[in-house]
């Protein structure tokens, strides 16, 4: 009798263990049904930008699941543009054991490097900024990220500036005026000290401001605004970000300038931006990919579960045939219109 | 000359260098405006021209018409930390609808209503459940964040439709439509808390609410009132910036509310309610958005813009300060 019970108990268990096991989120190799969780951790999710990741995200968990023969269920975390919001987060999904993978779009690279090593470790991948001390090495700098899809700050911002410098090369003096997005961020930081260092090399370009419009519009529209009070024979604005773009557009229309007489350039590639540079408002954009960066992010991070190869970093910048800088005649080329609102 | 003359004399004097000291302190925010005024007019040539000066008023319509009506809040004896949070949902709302039936007069109009039923809705829950007005209006703006977060989707509406920037942007004589609302709302504000009854009242509330019941006064509905104007303003402050910048964003509002205190308290509104005027804390707002204007006009350093608004803050306060102790 007693060893009926304990054969019984032992049945039991190792019943109940393989039970667990069939239903555990990615415990299969990638066939015959599995379910797998991936959650991404916004800097916040009442953002467009992150909003766009997120469908991109969703978009290729829909694909791969339809054609690996899988279930993947993706959720979204609002990290509230709060460094420790976000740590959070990150920690707890790396204790979670619902959570088979983590897709991360950081608001602040080297804090989150203080999750790792996650207590029950899952693949990370990082999307926009990379996570880690230095922001501009894309190559993974913490144990756990396998993959990281942005480019470096820097590239793109001196590929605005050197659009600047070819618009301006027959004029002397070219007023130009900054208009970065928070000179306390690092990633604004690298992009002032890039547009520095190409606009110093060339005398005809004096910057006759430098601003903050938070990536804000109306903020953008009234540094601009003073701005012009000064000087009112401003010949352009470089500015990383297209919501404060559209800003020193309006900036300039209420003053009575045609947009399309200055140089005017921005980032994001949002679809306004895109119509604006299609419209001859804008001279130029830099443009980013926030769909096809989400949809590149879960498949490494799949790939990663699955076992098969991981891409270190993924160029952001080479996800779409098209710019990264775009003007009137390549954007009306490719036929792109923007992948986000912002 | 005798003893006693002597001692009149000197009382004379005393009393003389009294009220200079006393006016300082009364009207240490005009006095730190005209400071600012003038260090400006000599630093930039480009300060005291029309343009600017228009510009700066433009810029700063939708704080003047929240701080105005936060005077009546924090007088009250009350905070207000949702007409951020108003800002963005009136401001959405308004775009939504634009977009959605094409009538821009609707749409513009919508903002204020939407403004004054979530102004009533703070009142309620302040008198009613008996919250804390500022742990009332810090719960009630995560809840209104994330109404105007859920009509957007997160992101942001664009709108293309015809004459919907007429408010934000046109201008009647070189000034903008902007700034003659502005105008017409703050002297409403102000006649309406320095000149009527429930001006009195207000101050009454705000100065010790259990005298101002038992001498009669309706506690709960001046409460209820002054939370449906400062919901009011925020509402009327976001038709014009959603008409200015042709977008509904939700989190558009972020900060604003601490701008339009800071401006209220600048100008020597007391935080501790029943003393405070709407002219005060349209000084407050514009000693702010000078130092900004003159920032960007003298191209120094915007992390410092910061630090200085701080010390000036600090400077208006502590002479206010000084001026109760006194007393």
């Amino acid at each position: 009798m007693k060893h009926t019970k304990t054969l019984f108990a032992g049945l039991s268990i190792l019943a109940l263990g393989a039970t667990l096991t069939a239903c555990s989120p990615g415990s299969g190799d990638g066939a015959g049904g599995d379910s797998y969780e991936i959650v991404v951790l916004a800097s916040s999710s009442q953002n467009g930008y992150n909003q766009a990741v997120y469908e991109g995200v969703e978009t290729k968990a829909k694909e791969l699941s339809e054609s690996l023969g899988v279930t993947i269920k993706t959720k979204i975390q609002d990290g509230q543009f709060d460094a420790n919001t976000q740590l959070s987060q990150l920690q707890n999904a790396g204790t979670s054991g619902s959570v088979d993978g983590i897709i991360v779009v950081p608001h602040d690279g080297p804090a989150l490097a203080a999750a790792f090593p996650l207590a029950n470790p899952k693949p990370v991948a990082a999307v926009l900024n990379p996570i880690g001390p230095e922001i501009s090495v894309m190559e993974p700098q913490v144990e756990g990220v396998v993959s990281t899809v942005a480019s470096p700050p820097a590239n793109g911002a001196k590929l605005q500036a050197e659009s600047v410098v070819e618009y301006c090369k027959d004029i002397d003096p070219c007023k130009v005026g900054y208009l970065a997005g928070l000179l306390n961020s690092p990633l604004d930081v690298e992009r002032v000290a890039a547009w520095d260092s190409v606009i110093e090399k060339h005398k005809n370009i004096t910057v006759v401001g430098t601003l903050e419009g938070a990536y804000d519009r109306d903020k953008s529209l009234t540094a601009v605004s003073n701005l012009l009070q000064a000087h009112p024979d401003l010949n352009g604005i470089l500015s990383n970000a297209d919501q404060q773009t559209m800003g020193a557009q309006i900036a300039l229309e209420n003053a009575g300038i045609d947009p399309a007489s200055v140089f005017l350039t921005g980032g994001g590639g949002t679809i306004e931006a895109v119509q604006a540079v299609l419209d001859g408002k804008w001279t130029n954009d830099f443009l980013n990919f926030p769909v096809s960066m989400g949809e590149s992010a879960l498949e490494q991070i799949m790939n990663s579960i699955l076992g098969k190869d991981v891409a270190p970093v993924v160029d952001a910048d080479s996800l779409v045939d098209v710019g990264p800088i775009a003007d009137r005649s390549v954007l009306e080329a490719a036929a792109f219109t923007g992948q986000w609102n912002g | 000359m005798t003893q006693a003359a002597n001692t009149t004399v000197t009382q004379t004097r005393e009393r003389k260098r009294f009220s200079v000291r006393e006016i300082a302190i009364e009207y240490a925010v005009l006095i730190l405006l005209g400071a600012v005024i003038v260090a400006l007019a000599i630093l930039s040539p480009s300060f005291f021209t029309f343009g600017n000066i228009v510009n700066i008023l433009n810029q700063n319509a939708p704080l003047v018409i929240i701080a105005s009506a936060g005077t009546f809040v924090i007088v009250s004896g009350n905070f207000d930390l949702s007409t951020g949070a108003i800002y963005g949902v009136a401001g959405v709302v308004s775009a939504w609808l634009a977009v959605s039936t094409g009538n821009v007069v609707l749409a513009l109009a919508a903002a204020p209503v939407v403004g004054v039923v979530l102004g009533s809705f703070n009142g309620i829950v302040i008198t009613k459940l008996r919250v804390h007005s500022f742990l009332a209006t810090l719960a009630s703006s995560m809840i209104f964040t994330t109404i105007a977060v859920l009509i957007t989707g997160g992101s942001l509406i664009t709108v293309t439709t015809p004459g919907f920037t007429a408010l934000g942007r046109d201008r009647i004589g070189g000034v903008f439509i902007a700034v003659f609302v502005m105008i017409i709302i703050a002297a409403a504000f102000w006649l309406l808390l320095s000149r009527t009854v429930f001006g009195r009242h207000v101050y009454a509330v705000g100065g010790n609410d259990e005298a101002a019941e038992l001498s009669g006064i309706n506690v709960t509905r001046t409460r209820v009132f002054v939370f449906m104007l400062s919901g009011l303003a925020a509402g009327t402050a976001a038709a014009i910036g959603v008409s200015r910048i042709a977008s509904g964003q939700p989190l558009s509002g972020a900060g604003l509310e601490l701008s339009a205190i800071a401006a209220v308290i600048l100008g020597g509104t007391s935080i501790y309610g029943g003393v405070g005027a709407v002219w005060r804390s349209i000084a407050g707002v514009f000693l702010i958005a000078l130092i900004g204007n003159g920032f960007d006009l003298l191209d120094l350093n915007p992390q410092l813009k910061d630090m200085v608004t701080g010390f000036i803050i600090l400077a208006a306060v502590g002479l206010a300060a000084a001026g109760r102790n006194r007393r």
